[in-house]
């Protein structure tokens, strides 16, 4: 399936890197370097997935939370995967909050970043180990917390939590779906229910939260 | 990047008042002066308590004395003019205001209030230190947010000093290095994944030490052997605690893996280290090739002696998973405390 693509970061040269390295089957129509051009660019060309760096210059100083923030609702079928360097939980959670369906770091291999790119595009989340390890200490995994129920969206359950783990772990969805005797559709299942806790979780300041739970 | 001068939304009302303001105040001190002199013309001064006077008197010098300070308040710290809150008329005011206030006063410590020479000992220095210090409000405000503007400056200054020297002493140097040696890849690589490194702890956190931070200790293990063999190491932690003995011997056991890895194994490696409250568990995985773990010769101590003998020894259990072919993925656990 051919995926449509508008790539915003602030560097040239990361912005040709992407553009190489990204396969075939994905058609960059366009591309933006800081918040208004990406704001502008995204609904002129109505790209299927949009591949933000989260630091940006421009707009109100908030970077990829800006051009979020200026798309909310006036963007159907456009999905947004998050793209940055940063180590940094509170970016990282903060632009998955809100509502980027993914995040990889800019260390991603091609054939990696247009497989995400596919899964982003298919309305599935992609979760890097990077964001899975934050995820881990927001939910105070490591603590012990276990949700019972799948609706309890303040911890994550068992199941979630293992998930997670593996991806942690630096393993592929289709490599957890073995590890566990899952189907891939069922870990992508779990994924997009962890993003959707993530989402809209009622913890204040998830990531600060995360931040300080690290002792154990 | 073009920024749009932003126009104040109030400015057409603002133009159509036209009005100064002090105009606007004059008027309405000369409408209060009238009824004042016409309720005293219609009620006589008998009934007036004697303090009214000096009282109304007195509020008048600190309205002149603190009207230049109007608009102060409201502008940016950092743009204030101090010096420019006393110019132009407010001087004149500041005197007027002055004699207004002095006066007052001195019209009150005259006023024999009650015939109790104590009581008038103790509350006349009382009012008049009150009405003085109240006078003279203004010029303290001022002292306050001079020094709070300038404390805030120099220590805007300290920092950007500090940014410089750090930038100057790592990236600019590496910088330079890189230069003279463009022609030899691997110490290029070396080098800006060195100066990447320094640049993400010094950006993005206050990283504890090796001995505050388990989290710390895998991170630094992990920078070693991407130095060492030029390669790239996705690092994940979940969980800190102080390194102890236990947590010490984990780390170097996962060390060993992770140089492995990079020697024998094919990118991308991961590590994964967690903490929970009874154990810490650490992962090291590779891309592959793959090994027998059975088909290592008994001479070969790397796995056999510096990961599972370590880990063993502090009580904790070490396993490596591989097959030809296949990644590999190593496998550390130790509990909290030892075998506690």
């Amino acid at each position: 399936m051919s995926v449509t693509v508008v790539i915003v970061d602030d560097h040239d040269v990361i912005r040709v890197g992407v553009r190489e390295s990204l396969d075939e089957e994905i058609q960059v129509v366009g591309e933006a370097h800081d918040v208004d051009s990406a704001v502008a660019e995204i609904l002129e060309k109505r790209p299927q997935v949009v591949i933000l760096d989260v630091h940006l210059p421009g707009g109100q100083g908030g970077g990829a939370l800006d051009v979020l923030a200026d798309l909310k609702g006036r963007i159907d079928g456009t999905r947004v995967l998050a793209l940055s360097v940063s180590d940094s939980a509170e970016d990282v959670v903060s632009v998955i909050r809100a509502g980027a369906r993914g995040y990889v770091t800019k260390s991603i291999s091609g054939p990696d970043l247009s497989d995400a790119v596919r899964r982003v595009a298919s309305g599935d989340a992609v979760f890097s180990p990077r964001l899975a390890g934050f995820v881990l200490d927001a939910f105070g995994a490591a603590g012990g917390e276990v949700a019972h129920a799948d609706e309890d969206l303040d911890k994550l359950t068992a199941r979630e939590q293992e998930v997670m783990r593996l991806i942690a772990r630096g393993y592929t969805y289709r490599e957890v779906g073995e590890k566990l005797f899952i189907s891939i559709k069922t870990v992508e299942t779990h994924v997009g229910k962890v993003l959707h806790k993530l989402q809209l979780t009622n913890r204040h300041e998830l990531a600060h939260w995360a931040a300080q739970r690290r002792i154990v | 990047m073009t920024t749009q001068a932003h126009r104040p939304v109030a400015a057409p009302l603002a133009r159509r008042q036209g009005v100064p303001t002090a105009w606007k105040v004059l008027g309405g001190l000369a409408l209060l002066t009238v009824a004042g002199v016409l309720s005293v013309g219609r009620w006589g001064t008998e009934d007036l308590a004697p303090w009214v006077v000096p009282l109304v008197v007195y509020l008048a010098g600190l309205g002149v004395v603190w009207s230049p300070l109007d608009g102060a308040f409201g502008q940016d710290a950092r743009r204030l003019d101090v010096a420019g809150i006393f110019r132009r008329d407010a001087w004149l005011r500041l005197l007027v205001g002055l004699v207004l206030g002095i006066g007052a006063l001195w019209w009150f410590a005259m006023w024999d209030f009650t015939d109790n020479g104590v009581a008038r000992a103790i509350v006349t220095p009382l009012v008049i230190a009150a009405g003085g210090a109240l006078l003279l409000a203004p010029w303290w405000l001022r002292l306050i947010r001079q020094v709070a503007i300038e404390r805030d400056e120099r220590i805007r200054e300290h920092e950007r000093a500090e940014i410089a020297a750090h930038l100057h002493d790592s990236v600019l140097q590496t910088l330079t290095l890189i230069r003279a040696r463009a022609d030899d890849p691997d110490s290029v690589a070396r080098l800006a994944r060195a100066q990447e490194r320094d640049l993400r702890s010094y950006l993005y956190q206050d990283r504890p030490s090796i001995e505050e931070s388990v989290a710390s200790a895998i991170k630094a293990a992990v920078a070693e052997v991407e130095d060492a063999h030029g390669v790239a190491i996705d690092t994940v932690c979940v969980g800190d605690a102080p390194t102890d003995e236990w947590l010490g011997a984990a780390v170097q056991a996962a060390r060993e893996a992770i140089s492995n890895a990079a020697r024998h194994g094919t990118g991308p490696i991961s590590v994964y280290a967690e903490l929970t409250a009874d154990a810490y568990e650490v992962y090291v995985r590779d891309a592959g090739p793959g090994f027998d773990p059975q088909a290592v010769p008994e001479d070969r101590l790397g796995i056999r002696q510096s990961i599972v003998g370590r880990v063993a020894r502090h009580g904790g259990g070490a396993e490596v998973r591989s097959a030809p072919g296949d990644k590999t993925e190593v496998m550390i656990m130790m509990p909290r405390g030892g075998s506690r």
